[in-house]
């Protein structure tokens, strides 16, 4: 979709009041102090349930990985689907910052802070499972390829390996652009703050002065890693899917995964930021920064994306169908029909059905309906990779072992680790850096004045 | 050579005795056993005019005075290496008896086992020598008494009693070349290939060529905890495995060693 | 870890047992302890094979115990012993367990006060038993197994010199009504002995002879030669008469689904029509009764026009035998049924040239169950004041019904031999304990002919004593020296054996010199026996068959961890009791696998998961004997010798205490009621259904096919499967042919590969129970099977039929589609053995980050344990399923007792979190290459046998060299019924499953 001019975009701004710079800088930074008690009283919840999963992986290290559901076929279980689900969240935030920096979609100035952040936590969080999963993680440098004594070497075939090598590029990118945006804010906040924060703000901000030379460097430095984003946003979940789709288990080998996993991880990280900034905008009030017309233009996100994983599964099984490969065909049956209908529904129902009610202007600005939707969203594309992994696993060439997998009591706790872990990084962002890019506020105020004066 | 210079201690021994005796005068050193007989005389020999008196029952030429030493050194604390319920040398009986590795060591090529001599071959030998022995050696007494033998201590001399087969019992001794559980290895084709035993039980890929034929004492070579020692012997680690089975063009398939 | 793991096992050269290493966790000290003297026969690392018997049933397999460093590690079959020649059975080779088990006794013990056991020495407690006995001779009895000829004859002379009341033997599945028929039909008592080696048509009326026969890899191997596609008419054809589709009937051509006990009455009128056909003098049949083909379809449930055709084709056949029914079918009528097969026998005039009946060798103990029963009577009556039992657990294999555990409470001293804990000994005052086989001198005698010795082959771990030393002693401390041969029983052993070489003997296992068989006898026709039904006890719809468990036998073999690991080969349910219904009666009942019934007879009731099968006839239910035990560490869920809850339930409670005519033990006896408990118990349940959806797996092809021409390809090694696309009716059907050599390196003389022929796979699995025993592969108990966490590198996988494609799995199944495609009267039943296959495109190996699994330069897939990090990707990527995955570290709690200690050496224990698969046992690969190496030579054919192909009682597998198209693998690999199992995947297997070859009886 084509961006809407920069005047369209001040026109819509123009509803609110005219933002001082100023006002601005209060406004946002406002979010930093002063921490109250729900505040402590939530981070301290997220990390007690972080405590719990490490207390877990530390069991189930010991004892093995019989704590987890794993039975005789099936042998990927909800670790993996976690770290699918955890690198789809991932993509939102770089597509938000890099690509529609590079369309020059303004819109996209106060939420990609946001976006960014989530993008990291989600990845870092992500990157935690591979290692979680293997039967020795005292052995994981196994994957590594470095030179050793034993003059063995690592198998480049392998997509895992693959996966490795993806993750990590995503990784750093992902944090050095974050970073090189926050520069420019952390050098205002510098500039109010007192104590640990000023120091902090003062090593981090790398000395910037706001001078042109600076803002220029900053630009192009943003728009080269922009350059070199965009496409890890489309590689690294079409790696991720290659898990898959080389393999020859029936309902993973097919040609459609890449452009499949890669919408549907565009989808869920946008459904990831609507629940992230539907609360913290109304927490705390940056409803003049985060307008419906953002809410509205991700929604339009959503609503394609869903579209192309609705007609992705179908294509599913119209090929497993056409293929005429009976253990195609039956994989694909027992999703629907066999043992697992339930996930396989709520995936479907989630990603592909739900999603269409945004087709009507009002819902795609109705924030109570979004946020549900954002939620249930989060809940089908979990599902998705549950139904891929575990189905396609369950039901396979040989039917004498064809087995059933229920997730055990420690995946679930290593699961909400997840999710408490990611929540803890996010919480302590938002207390310690602006959530909301300032400087790039600023830019559009400062269109908005212009044309003001020009009307 | 780690060990090679230590001094014998305790009391009764030369350097304590001439401590007490700068410049020689003063009653006699006497000696008190073979082994200090030997002392002795070397002491004497290098500094003339040493008064040493030594009984006839312990002016004996065996047990040899390098033998005296490796029972010494084979049990010395300082050096490197697990203490072994024995002290058993391989100094002096690889080195300088030239006993071929396999004498003991039977079986090695045919097996993949090394194989420990058994007490019987021990005594195969030991039970020839003269009592002398006994009399000087702990390690001796502690080898009879495996093989089923006992002795009455009256005022200083052993007295061997006879063997009572049903006292007999396996040495236990302390394993030094360890190999990890999962590699299968093989003496015998290493031993039909010619190999030198200390290829990997010593070392000799360096400037001072470590063999087992000059060690009183063993050092400890564990598969991993090697870097707690820092000796001159083999690591038994995979890579080097590997250096050596290309050199040779010995197999390098995996499922040679690991299965 | 103050266990011994695999490498201190290999260090302890030799030096007493439990020996243990002390490693602590930093600095691990590790202890050389070498022999005191070394023995000449041994060099450490070299395993030592010792020829012995195998004692864990009657037939009487011949052993070769491989030692490693004076440790029993393996047990295979003896080559030179003509019941198995060198094969074994799962139940044989689990034999070595009872050695290192962890229920063993110590020592002597004696009941305290307080009725728990303490330990005293020997000759305290065999004066404590000299006084007892002292006390009132007449009242001691023995009561026992089988303990072979020359031990039997020292308790007899023990019994005779102490002036004992007597000498029970007791075998709860002694063939006594077979015997009295020959009694009663020929006039001398005799168990005939059957063989198939050259039959073309085999009627087996319900003996089971594969499941619990009288020796079932003898009969397998029989049943295989007699089978070969290349004999005339293309091999013999099997005919089952019985309620179930057991193991035997699975093997079949055809399953005639009669009623349980009326196996006689088909024989019968089968024999009838027989005589009409080729003419004969019937007067001999109608001594049991006059039964035409009609009425005995009537009684039997199956219609007339099988009999008839039974019957033709038994007078068409050039070498037809019958089989009498076998334990399952014993009723009170189980002489006139047993004597009703031996006459179709004769009319066939089969006795005398496939059905022998040679005289039984002198002193054969013979078990008499009426004897049993009295000794209980006498128990009662309080008449017993001693009472020795050994080698038996009559108060778990006694009917419960027989009152034997309230005549035990009369009994006043009451003392077991036994080496391990069982019910009985649980019960006793005094325990003697008996060497386990593995320890003990011995001998035994099969049948006239072969003599078979047994001979220590490790010093007794524990402080342990023979029977036959123990009672010797006894008797001396009675004072009774005179009366008892001198000596130790070794000694008597000797002199038993001074007609023979004895050292000769030792180093064959024994003195063979089969008997040629007499001349038939001529049957008179005075037998006064009716054939009838069985006259089943008790009300109820059901008539309750209880047959022995083709694993656990009478029960006894419930407590080695790997009979209760690997499922039972027909129903593939491990480590449980299920009841068998009828799929109809499921449906009505409402029933769905698991669903706990209460099975009630006339004699009591027990709760019990059913599981529904198509193969059993609706008017059914079975329960297999075996389970049910209350004491042991893996025939009960009590962890030690405690006594706990039960496993299982025991169907020997059901049975009231019938005896047959000839007061042989009936087992077939009652009918029984089922009602639905409402309780649910999750079977592990090893094979998730038997539905192959015409999948490439478990092919059969129609006698025809294989026949006719066109279909053969000559060339060598590997070629194979391309033009055998259109033969089979699958739409996985071979796709291209390719090279199976070409997948090793060019410079590699070898590309190991495998055949299996289905056609001979019976699905006993012995390879199963040989592949555990070989590679270390523990087991994960009740709770890890039903969590389908079974770690066994092959699996049999059973399939009935082509299947068929169904995309829903039927909701009343639950998760889990459950085995139920078997049909009433139909036997297409393919037992496919699944192992790695080695492929030369193996999907597992370019998706392991590590390279830990790797195609090897021999064409073997490698698995390197230690550098597999667990991803787990290879098993997602393999189609066979084949790889397990280490979940717990079972190295270190997965061996309790001294059961690492027979752990095979050159075999590396797997730890945590690692996978591990089949490598065609490449340790024996690596072993045979010295030998080759040393002689610089390659490895010649036949030079490696797998430790599958070594158990096979059948020989269905076969292995070897693929780049030698001379090797008999490759020729093999030629047949025109080869294919690779789900071909379409082009993983380029290694191995070649041969189809088994569906056949049709002719009339």
């Amino acid at each position: 979709m084509t961006p809407p001019p920069a005047e369209a975009v001040a026109a819509r701004l123009a509803s609110a009041p005219v933002a001082s710079d100023s006002k601005i800088n209060r406004d946002i930074l406002s979010v930093l102090d002063g921490a109250s008690l729900k505040y402590w009283g939530l981070l301290g919840l997220v990390v007690l349930g972080v405590a719990q999963a490490v207390a877990t992986l530390a069991y189930q290290t010991y004892i093995g990985m019989g704590v987890a559901g794993y039975s005789h076929p099936i042998f990927w279980g909800v670790y993996i689907v976690c770290f699918v689900f955890w690198v789809g969240i991932a993509h939102a935030g770089t597509l938000i910052s890099a690509i529609l920096y590079l369309f020059r979609a303004k819109w996209r100035n106060a939420i990609n802070r946001g976006a960014e952040a989530m993008t990291v936590f989600a990845v870092v969080t992500a990157a935690l499972f591979p290692l979680i999963h293997i039967g020795r993680i005292w052995k994981f440098y196994f994957m590594i390829p470095y030179p050793n004594q034993r003059g063995l070497w690592v198998n480049f075939k392998s997509p895992l390996l693959w996966d490795l090598f993806a993750i990590n590029t995503y990784m750093t990118i992902s944090i050095v652009f974050f970073y090189v945006g926050l520069i420019p804010d952390i050098a205002i906040a510098r500039d109010r703050s007192s104590g640990w924060r000023k120091v902090l703000y003062t090593i981090l901000s790398l000395g910037w002065q706001g001078t042109s030379r600076q803002w220029k460097a900053h630009n192009r430095t943003v728009l080269h890693l922009s350059g070199l984003a965009t496409p890890l946003v489309l590689s690294v979940h079409s790696v991720v899917s290659w898990d898959f789709a080389v393999s020859i288990v029936p309902g993973w080998h097919a040609t459609i995964f890449a452009p499949y996993f890669v919408a549907g991880a565009i989808f869920s990280g946008f459904a990831m930021v609507l629940t992230l900034l539907i609360p913290v905008r109304r927490i705390f009030g940056l409803e003049e920064y985060i307008t419906d017309y953002h809410f509205e233009n991700m929604s339009r996100f959503i609503l394609l994306t869903s579209t192309i994983v609705g007609y992705a599964y179908g294509a599913e099984y119209f090929i497993a169908w056409y293929s005429g490969v009976e253990a195609e065909r039956t994989s694909f049956f027992m999703r629907a029909l066999g043992p697992y209908w339930i996930s396989t529904w709520i995936m479907i129902t989630c990603n592909a059905v739900f999603p269409q009610l945004l087709w009507f202007k009002k819902l795609r600005t109705n924030l109570p309906f979004l946020f549900v939707l954002a939620f249930l969203i989060n809940l089908g594309m979990w599902f998705e990779r549950y139904v891929i992994i575990i189905t396609g696993l369950s039901r396979e060439h040989d039917p004498a072992v064809w087995g059933t997998y229920t997730p055990s009591l420690a995946e679930m706790s290593i699961l909400v680790g997840s999710f408490c872990w990611f929540s803890m990084f996010f919480l302590i962002f938002l207390k310690i850096f602006p959530v909301v890019a300032i400087y790039e506020v600023k830019e559009l105020a400062i269109h908005e004045n212009a044309h003001g004066g020009a009307h | 050579m780690v060990g090679a210079s230590i001094a014998l201690p305790e009391a009764g021994s030369a350097e304590s005795a001439e401590a007490e005796h700068p410049n020689g005068d003063g009653p006699a050193l006497v000696a008190g056993s073979i082994c200090e007989a030997h002392e002795l005389r070397a002491l004497a020999a290098e500094r003339p005019g040493t008064r040493i008196e030594i009984p006839p029952q312990y002016n004996k030429p065996y047990p040899s005075r390098s033998a005296c030493r490796s029972h010494e050194l084979a049990w010395d604390d300082s050096a490197p290496g697990p203490r072994q319920p024995i002290p058993f040398s391989h100094k002096h009986h690889a080195g300088e008896y030239e006993i071929p590795c396999q004498y003991c060591h039977s079986g090695t090529d045919r097996s993949q086992a090394a194989g420990v001599p058994s007490v019987e071959t021990c005594m195969g030998c030991h039970g020839q020598l003269a009592l002398d022995y006994d009399q000087e050696f702990e390690g001796i007494r502690i080898l009879k008494e495996h093989w089923g033998h006992s002795y009455v201590n009256d005022n200083g001399t052993w007295k061997l009693q006879p063997r009572d087969e049903s006292k007999a019992k396996p040495i236990q001794w302390v394993q030094v070349h360890r190999l990890p559980e999962h590699v299968q290895f093989r003496h015998n084709r290493h031993v039909k290939r010619g190999l030198d035993c200390n290829q990997c039980h010593g070392n000799l890929r360096q400037e001072a060529p470590v063999k087992v034929e000059d060690l009183d004492k063993l050092y400890l070579v564990p598969d991993t905890l090697w870097w707690k020692y820092g000796l001159p012997t083999q690591k038994l680690e995979m890579g080097w495995c590997i250096k050596c089975h290309r050199e040779n063009e010995a197999s390098q398939d995996c499922l040679t060693c690991h299965y | 870890m103050s266990e011994l793991d695999r490498r201190d096992f290999l260090k302890l050269v030799g030096a007493s047992a439990g020996a243990a290493a002390a490693v602590g966790c930093s600095d691990p000290v590790e202890k050389l302890i070498p022999y005191v003297v070394q023995p000449e026969e041994i060099t450490p690392g070299i395993p030592v094979i010792y020829a012995s018997t195998c004692r864990e049933c009657p037939a009487g397999c011949g052993l070769h115990v491989r030692t490693r460093e004076g440790r029993p590690v393996k047990l295979e079959g003896n080559p030179e012993h003509p019941v198995n020649q060198g094969t074994l059975c799962a139940r044989g080779q689990s034999g070595i367990g009872r050695t290192y088990h962890p229920d063993r006794f110590a020592g002597p013990m004696r009941r305290g006060p307080g009725g728990e056991l303490e330990p005293l020495a020997w000759d305290e407690a065999l004066s404590l038993l000299a006084e007892k006995i002292q006390a009132n001779p007449s009242g001691t009895y023995v009561l026992g197994g089988d303990v072979g000829p020359t031990a039997g004859s020292v308790v007899d002379r023990f019994v005779t010199a102490t002036g004992a009341g007597g000498r029970v033997v007791y075998d709860p599945f002694a063939p006594e009504a077979l015997r009295e028929s020959t009694r009663a039909l020929f006039g001398q008592a005799r168990v005939p002995r059957f063989d198939l080696s050259d039959a073309d048509l085999v009627v087996d009326f319900g003996s089971d002879f594969l499941d619990v026969g009288p020796a079932p890899t003898e009969h397998a191997r029989q049943l295989a030669q007699a089978r070969d596609v290349h004999n005339e008419n293309g091999g013999v054809r099997l005919v089952h008469v019985g309620p179930r589709l057991s193991m035997t009937a699975s093997n079949a051509d055809e399953w005639i689904p009669a009623k349980p006990g009326s196996e006689g009455l088909v024989a019968l009128a089968a024999a009838h029509v027989a005589l009409r056909e080729r003419g004969g003098d019937a007067s001999a049949l109608r001594s049991l009764g006059h039964v035409t083909p009609a009425d005995a379809a009537a009684r039997a449930g199956v219609d007339a026009a099988t009999i008839e055709r039974l019957g033709r084709a038994l007078a068409a056949a050039k070498r037809p035998v019958a089989l009498p029914p076998g334990v399952a079918g014993w009723s009170r009528r189980a002489v006139a049924s047993a004597a009703a097969v031996l006459l179709l026998n004769h009319a066939l005039g089969a006795v005398g040239r496939d059905v022998h009946l040679e005289r039984e060798p002198a002193g054969r103990a013979r078990a008499s169950h009426r004897e049993a029963l009295r000794l209980v009577e006498a128990m009662n009556s309080g008449a017993v004041s001693v009472l020795i039992v050994h080698d038996a657990d009559p108060l778990y294999s006694l009917p419960a019904a027989s009152g034997f555990g309230k005549a035990l409470e009369k009994v006043d001293f009451v003392v077991s031999t036994a080496s391990m804990v069982d019910e009985t000994a649980a019960r006793a005052d005094l325990i003697l304990p008996d060497h386990t086989p593995l320890e003990s001198w011995g001998d035994a005698e099969p049948r006239v002919g072969v003599r078979s010795l047994l001979q220590p082959t490790i010093r007794p771990l524990f402080d342990t004593r023979a029977l036959a030393d123990t009672l010797l002693d006894t008797g001396r401390a009675m004072g009774l020296g005179g009366q008892l041969p001198s000596g130790s029983f070794r000694t008597l052993l000797e002199q038993a054996w001074s007609g023979s070489d004895f050292r000769n003997a030792l180093a064959r296992g024994g003195e063979f010199r089969p008997q040629a068989s007499g001349s038939a006898p001529v049957p008179s026709a005075s037998a006064m026996l009716q054939v009838a039904e069985p006259m089943l006890e008790g009300e109820g719809d059901f008539a309750l068959v209880a047959y022995p468990h083709s694993l656990l036998y009478d029960g006894r073999g419930a407590n080695l961890p790997w009979l209760q690991e690997i499922p039972d080969p027909v129903t593939k349910v491990a480590w449980q009791s299920w009841v068998e219904v009828s799929q109809a009666t499921a449906d009505k009942m409402g029933l769905k696998a698991g669903d706990v019934l209460a099975v009630e007879t006339s004699a009591g009731r027990v709760e019990v998961p059913v599981l529904p099968r198509g193969g059993i006839r609706d008017d059914v239910v079975a329960i297999a004997i075996g389970q049910g035990h209350s004491r042991g560490h893996y025939a009960s869920l009590a962890g030690d010798g405690q006594p706990g809850e039960t496993r299982g339930v025991s169907v020997l409670a059901l049975l009231p205490s019938v005896t047959d005519e000839s007061g042989g033990r009936a087992f077939l006896t009652a009918r029984a009621r089922v009602t639905k408990t409402g309780g649910f118990q999750r079977l592990p349940l090893l094979q998730s259904t038997d539905n192959k959806r015409k999948r490439m797996l478990g092919e059969a092809l129609p006698l025809a096919v294989v026949k006719g021409e066109g279909h053969g390809d000559g060339h060598a090694g590997g070629h194979h499967g391309a033009d055998l696309g259109p033969v089979y009716a699958n739409e996985h059907a071979p796709i291209e042919a390719y090279d199976a050599t070409a997948d090793s390196h060019e410079d590699s003389p070898y590309r190991w590969g495998m055949s299996i022929d289905l056609d001979k796979c019976t699905g006993c699995s012995a390879c199963v129970a040989a592949c555990y025993l070989e590679n270390n592969i523990p087991v994960v108990g009740e709770e890890g099977s039903v969590r389908a966490r079974q770690m066994s590198w092959i699996r049999i996988e059973r399939f009935v039929g082509e299947g068929y494609i169904e995309y829903v799995d039927a909701p009343e199944r639950g998760r889990r589609p459950q085995p139920s495609n078997e049909v009433l009267g139909k036997t297409d039943v393919r037992n496919s053995p699944m192992l790695c296959q080695q492929c030369g495109a193996a999907p597992c190996e370019p998706v392991c980050p590590p390279i830990a699994t790797y195609h090897n330069p021999e064409g073997l897939n490698g698995m390197i344990y230690n550098r597999c990090i667990g991803t787990r990707y290879c098993s997602n990527n393999c189609p066979y399923k084949v790889r397990r995955f280490n979940y717990f570290d079972y190295s270190q709690f997965n061996w309790p007792g001294l059961f690492n200690l027979m752990l095979n050496p050159d075999v590396t224990v797997r730890g945590q979190g690692v996978m591990e698969k089949c490598t065609f046992c490449v340790q024996r690969i690596n072993a045979a290459r010295q030998g080759a190496k040393d002689e610089g030579r390659p490895i010649g054919d036949g030079e490696v046998v797998t430790a599958c192909q070594q158990a096979c009682p059948s020989h269905a597998i076969g292995f070897g060299n693929l780049k030698d198209s001379g090797s008999a693998v490759s020729k093999l690999g030629d047949d025109k019924r080869g294919y690779h199992a789900l071909h379409s995947l082009n993983t380029r297997s290694a191995i070649t499953y041969l189809a088994k070859v569906t056949r049709d009886v002719e009339s």
